[in-house]
């Protein structure tokens, strides 16, 4: 600090008086990127921000100090950084960044295009900009995790010893970096393939066409959707008036495979086929009680227990299915006995 | 009817012995209180000593899971009687919470 010339311990004072100006300026554009970013349904990685300290901006003025006419002329004493999943976000957050803030369009960079065809290096996204009723810039940096993870390790491989880097190293580094662009743009694909997957799914769900679907995680969701099981969960909740509370239904995703369910055409038919003694083995269940509420899972866990009975599963087949519903435990054959018996009083088997 | 509630560390147990009836729901919904506040906790609902449970009974269950799952707390129901078990299982609740 002992080295820094007058100017720039005018330039230090600056920063000392704005310090306060400073702290609110960064929780207002924290929280409007919060928001921004909510609003636009976006899932990032981190949204980081910070004011150079003291310390680091006597470094920064020790070193080129001369070119800082104020405080203002230096534009990353406030930053904030996004690191996002993909890098289809960096552009979809650039332009929110773009509606919320005005930019300095003179002092921004996108150094993602600034690379030559045949190199690969430190990409990110730079903008400066300016949050209404501020005249402080701040900067705004962009970029993917794997871009952070690659900058981070960079910077701390490159700089810290102090010592410069041999060639051959760098040359390592920034073959990683090619890596690391080729596995985005990869992500990004996929994020992509598996958006239009499901909207196929969605759509063939929509016309009908079930037994085009293979039954798996995101098919049986989609197809949870469409309610299948509302008119058995709503008879059922009928028997004694009783209020219907939501469940997830995908632990039963495995019972049905068990089931030989292979398609969403299966599933509809197993629904359709037990429909009926599934509602008689509640009705003889919850009739006779003053339960009023059930959870939306008993009408597929009914038309589960009758087609285990039906196709000969017997009591083994109703224990497999509580230790997948309720994990191993040793109650499980003893409710799979009486659910047996249950069943045997209304004739199901 | 009793409810009683420990904490160690970012374990909570809650001991219900008796009949979880009607009746008394209400004191017991007022003792579960503090559940509904946990922050990112294992809530484990004790349930060695309790008899019987009623549709109030498995309310106040409910009530306790979806703040637990508002919270990042996580809800584990132990040691319910073949009875409870049979309830559980005959108003689909089995697929609502982790019993043990």
């Amino acid at each position: 600090m002992d080295a820094l010339d007058l100017h720039c311990q005018m330039i230090l004072e600056e920063y000392r008086e704005a310090l306060p100006t400073l702290e609110r300026m960064q929780a207002e554009v924290l929280a409007t990127l919060r928001k921004a970013l909510e609003r636009n349904g976006l899932v990032v990685t981190a949204i980081e921000t910070r004011i150079k300290t003291e310390e680091s901006l006597a470094g920064k003025l020790a070193l080129k100090g001369g070119k800082y006419a104020t405080l203002s002329d230096i534009t990353d004493i406030l930053g904030a950084r996004i690191i996002t999943f993909y890098t289809d976000d960096v552009d979809r957050i650039a332009s929110i960044a773009e509606q919320l803030f005005e930019i300095d369009w003179n002092n921004s960079v996108d150094k993602r295009r600034l690379h030559q065809l045949d190199s690969f290096g430190y990409n990110s996204l730079h903008y400066i900009c300016r949050l209404p009723g501020y005249d402080m810039r701040f900067e705004l940096q962009l970029r993917t995790t794997l871009q952070h993870a690659w900058a981070a390790i960079n910077h701390d491989t490159g700089y810290k010893s102090g010592i410069e880097i041999p060639r051959e190293y760098m040359r390592r580094i920034n073959r990683l970096a090619g890596l690391l662009e080729m596995a985005d743009d990869e992500f990004s694909r996929i994020r992509t393939e598996i958006t239009d997957y499901r909207r196929r799914v969605q759509s063939l769900v929509q016309n009908g066409k079930l037994d085009d679907v293979l039954l798996d995680g995101d098919t049986f969701r989609s197809y949870l959707q469409a309610k299948p099981l509302d008119r058995l969960n709503r008879r059922i909740a009928a028997i004694n008036q009783a209020e219907i509370q939501d469940a997830p239904l995908i632990r039963y995703l495995r019972v049905l495979k068990a089931l030989q369910c292979n398609t969403l055409g299966d599933v509809s038919r197993l629904i359709q086929t037990y429909e009926e003694d599934a509602y008689r083995l509640a009705r003889h269940q919850l009739g006779n009680t003053d339960i009023d509420i059930v959870s939306s899972a008993i009408g597929l866990q009914n038309i589960c227990i009758v087609c285990i009975l039906k196709t000969g599963g017997g009591k083994i087949g109703l224990e497999r299915l509580f230790e997948v519903l309720n994990g191993n435990n040793s109650q499980n054959a003893s409710i799979a006995e009486m659910t047996y018996q249950q069943a045997r009083n209304i004739e199901l088997i | 009817m009793e409810t009683t509630i420990q904490q160690s560390g970012n374990q909570i147990i809650a001991s219900f012995s008796g009949r979880l009836d009607t009746a008394a729901a209400v004191p017991a919904a007022d003792a579960v209180k503090p559940l509904l506040e946990a922050e990112n906790s294992e809530i484990i609902l004790d349930c060695t000593h309790l008899e019987y449970i009623s549709s109030s009974g498995l309310r106040i269950f409910l009530s306790i899971r979806k703040e637990a799952a508002a919270h990042g707390s996580k809800v584990i129901v132990r040691n319910i009687n073949a009875d409870i078990r049979q309830v559980f299982m005959m108003t689909g609740f089995i697929s609502l919470f982790e019993i043990q």
